[in-house]
């Protein structure tokens, strides 16, 4: 695009459309908000377990050659990642992180260290079936394993 | 950003038209629901960029909420798309960006790309009002230019830094020039204190 700059006003129609009469409290919609996420918390918590399948399986057809399978490894990671956070489990979405760092790293033109993934999705399938139920200090054992291999394979990452 | 509300602080969704886009089906889910307790009702809900494009198109939408990945795009591509799009109003309305597996340069880049707010996840409702009533109440001044198309970037508004001449053609110099009209009288300068009913 070629031409001068312009700034100019813009109508704020949500604001207009938000302040409307009736409405909530802000703390009640969150309120409200926080109890409708809660209603999805099981079938989250399954399809959580699915996609640690998913990442079992991409694994284990990047091992047989195909690289091309990053891309989803770090999709499906990256997912994961957003739906374990939602829900508090702070081991799973670290795991699912951590192995998003790895697949971007190896994505970006480094040497795939498949035993590095393996080791992430092994982690990330075990707190994904173990959900809430996972112990701290289990899950400590568990992340402490994850850092250290992706400190080691991708420093930089 | 503070988290506390006014206390006549009201939200009120229920007519608003919103957009929420996730390339995962449960991501988008748990959005739904969320926006369904702060009570929007039907979002249009997206899982493409495609999607996306085809609801802006069709009809007028208030609020975007858009997860950074897309099952055909990446969501900073969307919002670019958008905000050049010459799709008035839905080309400047405001919206979120969410992000999942963020490094700093993807923070910036949906910055770039136009989106009035970037949010990491966890999304969690908290967060997420607070950027909706942030954006009732934005008064931002909309920017058009060859590198970037979106909302100003900057949110305050202090004037240029300390010793640099301002960019915006309507930045004030810091130099007070000569005056070009007579001094006011004191009784005209009372008159501006002491406003008085007058008959006409």
């Amino acid at each position: 695009m070629t031409g001068p700059s312009r700034i100019f006003a813009v109508e704020n129609k949500l604001g207009q459309i938000a302040r409307e009469p009736g409405g909530r409290r802000p703390e009640d919609a969150i309120r409200a908000a926080e109890g409708r996420v809660e209603s999805v918390r099981g079938s989250s918590a399954k399809v959580l377990v699915e996609k640690a399948e998913q990442l079992t399986a991409l694994a284990a057809k990047g091992r047989g050659g195909d690289t091309s399978v990053l891309d989803a490894i770090y999709d499906t990671s990256n997912a994961t990642f957003g739906i374990a956070g939602t829900f508090g489990l702070g081991a799973l979405a670290e795991a699912a992180f951590s192995l998003c760092d790895l697949a971007d790293w190896f994505r970006n033109g480094e040497p795939v260290n498949w035993p590095a993934i393996d080791v992430h999705v092994d982690g990330i399938r075990l707190l994904a079936n173990l959900g809430d139920k996972a112990g701290a200090a289990g899950a400590d054992s568990i992340l402490d394993g994850l850092r250290r291999v992706r400190a080691r394979v991708a420093p930089a990452a | 950003m503070s988290q506390a509300y006014g206390k006549t602080e009201r939200v009120n969704l229920s007519t608003a038209e919103v957009l929420l886009a996730c390339g995962d089906l449960q991501g988008l889910t748990i959005m739904a629901e969320m926006f369904a307790g702060f009570g929007v009702h039907s979002p249009r809900k997206c899982q493409t960029m495609a999607d996306c494009k085809a609801v802006v198109k069709e009809r007028i939408i208030n609020l975007m909420v858009v997860d950074s990945a897309l099952n055909d795009a990446e969501g900073y591509e969307f919002i670019s798309w958008l905000r050049r799009a010459e799709l008035d109003p839905n080309s400047f309305a405001p919206v979120i960006l969410v992000t999942g597996h963020t490094r700093p340069s993807q923070v910036f880049r949906g910055r770039d790309a136009g989106a009035s707010f970037v949010v990491a996840k966890p999304a969690v409702p908290t967060v997420m009002m607070q950027r909706i009533v942030w954006l009732m109440h934005d008064q931002r001044k909309f920017v058009n230019s060859p590198g970037y198309c979106g909302p100003d970037r900057r949110v305050k508004a202090l004037g240029p830094p300390v010793g640099m001449k301002g960019r915006r053609h309507d930045d004030l110099s810091a130099e007070v020039g000569i005056a070009k009209t007579p001094n006011l009288e004191q009784d005209e300068i009372d008159a501006l204190f002491n406003p008085k009913a007058v008959a006409l």
